[in-house]
């Protein structure tokens, strides 16, 4: 009876420790992360997104990636009455969390840029630099989108890596399916 | 009992004082299953794991196990890992010819070493299909399940499997591994005569194959369930035994350090029996249940 609870007392003071521990990591608010993707625009309509059974299938046809979201935040980037291109928030599988992120899409189907703006893994922090986010831009929906051939991969972050570049993809197939309707 | 305490301090403050300083990757989602994931180079991962085995239907058992282990990510695909264990047993009411000898507690007391590592063939994430192998190495002089003196030299070979399901939010894992032991007991005076206690050196081949899977249920948080099949072929014998433990676990992975709490209760199991012993499952050896709990640090 000792032993269990010697035993009791191991499991449960680690428990305990670790409740000082709740981390956040939010880098960047929507109108920062616009500000970034899309400086020059005058204003962000927006767009609110929801999808139906049928669209979240086609996505994933076009894309080869799961839409797990109904309904995706979308704002139309306008300067001088025209529209510049679509500014979209989302959120991808993390090791641990949920990684958030914003994509600027030209309203012709390719990425203009990327902004992480969420992101709470203890690797793979080189996602949210520069020269890794660069590697999205210009990119449209008929290229690879794969680690290691043309996005280079994080050693220790690799989920995430694939879960943002499988994320782009797949909102470049949304930009085509239903942005591109509107 | 309070000399279990001593070893059970220990492994608290080494798992509290740990989690002030650092954090994550190569994660035990689960009590037993080793996820294919290795760490990437220059990480350090600084586990410490306790599991405790109880019970054997008769008198009363407890077996304490505490790992220390440091890991290194030599490269992306292989790492590097070095491991302590310590060790108390107590035994009460239950003494069987040939494995448990004395009644009393032993230890606890500094029980084994181990060098081991991982290299990763295929990545989860990148290569749809993770796959690596595993190997360890351990010299041991204490004997885990009655607690005597017990010279043991065990390497140990593992194949690794993992798959990742909707984005990674649900991990299954599964491995296969063989043991090999050669073990030599010590002498231990007084025992009744006719006692069988063999102390010619012997060889063991362990088998294993176990398998799970991990569903993160909310941000940092994982439940998951495991199934292992173990046996174990001796010198002596032939099939010594088998046994089969499943259950459930829950894991924490943070940015600063993670922990994994198991119970394997035994389902199963077979081969040698003690006299009189009445349920169907592998008690010589084996326990009828394992509680594990495990704390690791990434930096």
């Amino acid at each position: 009876m000792t032993d269990a609870r010697t035993f009791g007392f191991m499991l449960t003071m680690p428990v305990l420790a670790i409740s000082q521990s709740v981390y956040a990591k939010d880098y960047l608010s929507v109108p920062q992360a616009q500000k970034l993707l899309f400086p020059d625009a005058e204003s962000f309509a927006p767009h609110t997104v929801s999808l139906t059974k049928a669209q979240k299938k086609a996505i994933k046809k076009l894309s080869g990636v799961r839409q797990r979201w109904d309904e995706q935040k979308v704002w139309k980037a306008v300067a001088g009455g025209k529209t510049l291109g679509w500014f979209i928030v989302d959120e991808v599988v993390g090791k641990h969390e949920f990684i958030t992120y914003a994509a600027a899409l030209s309203a012709d189907g390719h990425v203009l840029g990327l902004e992480v703006m969420s992101y709470r893994e203890t690797h793979g922090d080189e996602v949210m630099q520069a020269d890794w986010r660069a590697q999205f831009k210009g990119k449209t929906l008929g290229d690879v989108f794969k680690l290691d051939e043309d996005i280079a991969n994080i050693s220790g972050a690799t989920l995430s890596c694939r879960n943002l570049t499988d994320g782009v993809h797949r909102l470049l197939a949304l930009e085509k399916l239903v942005l591109n309707r509107g | 009992m309070t000399r279990i305490r001593p070893l059970a301090t220990a492994a608290l403050m080494a798992a509290t004082f740990g989690t002030i300083s650092a954090a994550h990757a190569d994660e035990s989602l689960l009590g037993r299953v080793k996820s294919a994931e290795v760490l990437p180079k220059g990480a350090y991962d600084l586990t410490l794991g306790t599991t405790w085995r109880q019970g054997k239907d008769r008198g009363s058992y407890d077996g304490v196990d505490v790992k220390a282990e440091l890991e290194y990510g030599l490269t992306n695909r292989f790492q590097l890992g070095f491991a302590v264990y310590g060790r108390s047993v107590r035994n009460r009411g239950l003494l069987v010819d040939g494995y448990l000898p004395q009644e009393g507690t032993f230890g606890p007391k500094l029980a084994a070493i181990e060098v081991d590592s991982k290299y990763n063939f295929l990545s989860p994430a990148k290569d749809d299909f993770g796959l690596s192998l595993y190997s360890a190495l351990s010299y041991g002089w204490m004997d885990q399940h009655s607690g005597q003196d017990k010279n043991t030299l065990s390497l140990e070979m593992k194949l690794l499997g993992q798959k990742y399901f909707m984005e990674g939010q649900m991990i299954w894992m599964g491995g296969i591994g063989f043991e090999g032991t050669y073990a030599d007991r010590a002498y231990i005076p007084g025992l009744p005569e006719g006692f069988d206690w063999p102390i010619d050196p012997e060889t063991e081949l362990e088998i294993t194959v176990n398998t799970g899977l991990s569903y993160r249920f909310a941000p940092s948080w994982y439940i998951g369930a495991e199934i292992e099949y173990q046996t174990e072929f001796e010198t002596e014998v032939g099939q010594e035994r088998w046994s089969v433990f499943a259950g459930p676990s829950i894991h924490y992975g943070g940015e600063k350090f993670w922990m994994t709490a198991t119970w394997l209760p035994q389902l199963d199991g077979g081969g040698e029996r003690y006299p009189g012993q009445t349920s169907g499952l592998h008690l010589i050896e084996k326990t009828k249940n394992e509680f594990m709990f495990k704390i690791g640090m990434n930096f």
